[in-house]
């Protein structure tokens, strides 16, 4: 049979953005296959060094465009560990409560982005209206919707509104009532079901040989190894959550873990609310001006756990205004270029989108 | 899965007495950070990889101009003892050569292409580490050393645009003072301090 070269994105809907797999297949099967990344390489990297530490703020959501939190979480962190900045108890909580929106937010889109490459697009149209509640919540909070530069080194910027509290438990009680439909809908669904079972394995080994981490990690090693409960950051060891896992990683099975930490997610928003002290929510980070601030010398390597695995922020200070180097771990560069040149073949051309989609490769933070 | 700083005192044990340590940093009760010889880098990523630390978390390295080094940096992470230990290692900078360590940690492939587009580090034993990967076709240095210049790149790279001028600064000579030293800051904002 002839061997056919074949381009899965930048343009179609079952890519999640603007990366391109191709593909040399025969008939419906992939025999060669790898990611091209580098259409949304804007040199964050480099552009960071030319910022201060204050005004890297406003730089550093855009790492990540569907989410924004955890690089904000992650680099403020970060410079708190550096310079030895105590963050006030208030700021922990509405930290919690922004990241794990924000995690609800990007599983939703997740799990409807996987009724685009299969064809089932009501689900689709109802995640990402939920994904939506969710950017209006954020718009009371902070002014924006999708970047929000709220997590700062020291706190967060703003306390929250006045009255936010009904909203974000009407909009949890409301997506909570709806969770089983969801199920109905997506992973219960006999047709989708046929898709999603016993496709696109990821076995253990192949875990550690990548390197994969999040959801793809405790889908196939059957241990919680969530950062939010290995090394509890913010004041996750102070609510109490569980983490799904499962020892057959199949597309269902990381699907149905997305939808079962949405759960968790919930839980943890309403444990957060519950127990958040008043107080301040933000401490100056050192007298004079804040574009004049300086952080002691030193490296370090600060992780939060996002919706796709272990993300990271390499800080280095040689004690100066600007940052020396500021290396970003996306979490899904494993399975994102690795993952697609070595497991992706040997599979049919419609299962690399569910790779793509399953796996939550994001280009962005591949390219940087 | 349980974290106390006996963990970091074990690993501390264990690698003081394979290595000898350039630097040890013990920066929390989740991580620490150890400077070692560039030869000792395979053997100490061997012995920490036995020790359970099975994933590789970053690969990158750091250019120090002044010291004429780059510095290289592999993170390693253990979820049993939930540690992050990082291995600092500096090599020459007018001759980058680092061997691959995709024996030990196939994952480090793609992490290699982008430390040698990147900073210009060759990596012997990955022999796919000078395929273009993020830049097309570049024809400059590589970009995060620190004596790459952005803004020389683009103005030597991109044609100027010729830039409609259709407003005009009312009494322009009363804030020359002002506005030229405030161009200076900001410009000195821009840089890194040099004003």
């Amino acid at each position: 049979m002839r061997e056919l070269k074949l381009f899965l994105g930048p343009q179609h809907p079952g890519m999640h953005g603007n990366a391109a797999v191709h593909m040399y297949v025969e008939g419906d099967i992939i025999k060669r296959s790898y990611l091209l990344p580098g259409m949304l390489h804007r040199g964050f990297e480099k552009g960071m060094e030319r910022h201060s530490w204050v005004n890297n703020i406003s730089l550093i959501p855009r790492v990540c465009v569907v989410e924004p939190d955890i690089n904000e979480m992650a680099f403020a962190q970060g410079v708190e560990m550096l310079a030895g900045i105590e963050v006030p108890e208030r700021a922990h909580y509405i930290r919690m409560i922004i990241l794990e929106l924000a995690r609800i937010s990007i599983h939703m889109m997740a799990y409807g982005g996987l009724g685009s490459p299969t064809g089932n697009y009501t689900l689709m149209y109802h995640a990402h209206a939920d994904r939506n509640s969710i950017l209006n919540i954020f718009e009371k909070i902070t002014g924006h919707r999708v970047y929000h530069q709220y997590i700062v080194p020291g706190g967060v910027r703003k306390d929250l509104p006045k009255g936010i509290e009904e909203d974000i438990h009407a909009f949890l009680d409301s997506l909570e009532s709806r969770y089983e439909e969801y199920r109905d809908l997506g992973i219960e669904n006999p047709t989708l079901l046929k898709r999603i079972k016993d496709t696109i394995m990821l076995p253990e080994e192949v875990v550690w040989e990548l390197g994969v981490t999040g959801v793809g990690m405790r889908s196939a090693v059957n241990k919680p190894y969530d950062l939010r409960k290995v090394k509890p950051y913010a004041r996750y060891d102070q609510v109490d959550f569980e983490v799904p896992v499962s020892d057959y990683s199949d597309a269902r099975a990381r699907v149905d873990i997305k939808l079962k930490e949405v759960v968790q997610s919930i839980s943890i928003i309403r444990q957060a609310l519950k127990k958040m002290p008043k107080g301040p929510v933000r401490v100056p980070l050192g007298p004079g001006q804040s574009m004049r601030w300086t952080v002691p010398k030193g490296s370090v390597y600060s992780t939060v756990e996002s919706s796709r695995g272990e993300f990271g922020y390499f800080i280095v200070s040689d004690g100066k205004t600007h940052p020396y180097r500021v290396g970003v771990r996306g979490a899904s560069y494993p399975q994102g270029l690795l993952g697609i040149e070595k497991y992706l073949p040997g599979t049919r051309i419609d299962d690399a989108a569910l790779w793509v989609d399953t796996m939550g490769v994001c280009s962005p933070e591949i390219d940087r | 899965m349980t974290n106390s700083m006996n963990n970091v005192h074990e690993i501390n044990n264990l690698m003081g007495q394979n290595f000898s340590l350039v630097d040890a940093r013990i920066l929390d009760a989740y991580q620490v950070s150890y400077e070692l010889e560039k030869e000792d880098i395979h053997r100490a990523l061997t012995v920490l990889k036995n020790a359970g630390f099975r994933q590789l978390s970053y690969l990158s390295c750091v250019d120090w101009p002044e010291e004429d080094v780059i510095e290289m940096v592999y993170i390693v992470m253990n979820w049993e003892k939930a540690l992050h230990v990082q291995l600092h290692a500096k090599i020459d900078r007018n001759n980058p050569v680092m061997d691959s360590v995709l024996p030990i940690f196939p994952g480090a492939k793609y992490y290699e292409r982008e430390a040698h587009e990147f900073f210009g580090v060759s990596f012997p034993g990955n022999k796919d580490h000078e395929k273009q990967l993020i830049l097309e076709n570049w024809d400059d240095m590589p970009p995060m050393r620190k004596d790459f210049d952005p803004r020389a790149y683009s103005d030597r790279k991109f044609t100027k645009r010729p830039m409609k001028r259709d407003y005009e600064i009312q009494d322009a000579s009363s804030n020359k003072e002002r506005e030229i030293k405030r161009e200076a800051r900001a410009n000195a904002l821009r840089t890194g301090g040099k004003e």
